[in-house]
């Protein structure tokens, strides 16, 4: 969700792209793209490691869609989102108030950014759910 | 725009629908789905390194040979946008209908 605020934060300012603002473009493209690794790393790992036992309860439940459906696209929709911050930083080493071209590519990386995070962080409240409503289930 | 941006935009629209490509190969074809747990120990960790390293190789090649210059920049963003709009909605409906 930092990642996301951060993108958004990087597409403000380049909607208002001028000198004055072209080194705090740069700063928000890199905090944006240091905090989606830092979500690719430790959400992988509580993925990997964590998620399989949830996993177990899901698919044995009421909501096995959540698993199915909403894990499966959002541990892969991840991946776009992380492959976009990554060319952030790359595209806001441009002149962005001189160069209309690449203040697009800009605005429409972070706003993809933002989106698809958004996407992924809805799915996880889905899956969190489905594990809830399992656990609500109580002893069959 | 300069080569990098250039080259690496156009590598991640790659890496986009590379990485939708591969999330459906793995879902038909259990043996890759095996071979790449084998790997790193997960298919989700294997998938994620292997997205990285088209995003960072061929990012630099075409940084390097400016091969994605000769793409009007405009279309550029488009290509880069439609690939994302592509490989989302093919993840989603994929596990919808499969």
């Amino acid at each position: 969700m930092l990642g996301c605020l951060a993108a958004i934060w990087v597409f403000v300012e380049a909607m208002n792209a001028s000198p004055s603002n072209a080194a705090r473009i740069q700063k928000a493209a890199l905090a944006t793209a240091g905090l989606m690794i830092a979500a690719w790393i430790l959400g992988g790992y509580w993925y990997v490691h964590f998620y399989p036992a949830e996993k177990t309860m899901i698919l044995k439940g009421p909501w096995p869609f959540a698993h199915n459906l909403f894990m499966e696209t959002k541990e892969h929709l991840f991946f776009a989102t992380g492959i976009l911050a990554v060319l952030l930083p790359i595209a806001t080493r441009e002149k962005l108030y001189a160069n209309p071209v690449a203040r697009r590519l800009v605005l429409a990386v972070s706003v993809m950014i933002a989106i698809t995070g958004l996407v992924v962080e809805g799915a996880g409240a889905v899956i969190d759910h489905g594990v809830k409503v399992e656990l609500l289930r109580g002893p069959a | 725009m300069n080569p990098a941006t250039s080259g690496f935009t156009l590598a991640a629209a790659v890496t986009i629908l590379f990485n939708t490509a591969l999330a459906w190969a793995k879902d038909t074809y259990a043996p890759l789905n095996s071979f790449m747990k084998a790997m790193t120990g997960h298919h989700w960790t294997t998938h994620g390194l292997a997205d990285l390293a088209l995003l960072v190789g061929l990012g630099l090649i075409l940084t390097k040979t400016r091969a994605a210059e000769k793409i009007d920049p405009a279309r550029l963003v488009s290509i880069l946008v439609a690939s994302v709009v592509a490989g989302g909605f093919g993840l989603g409906l994929w596990y919808v209908f499969f």
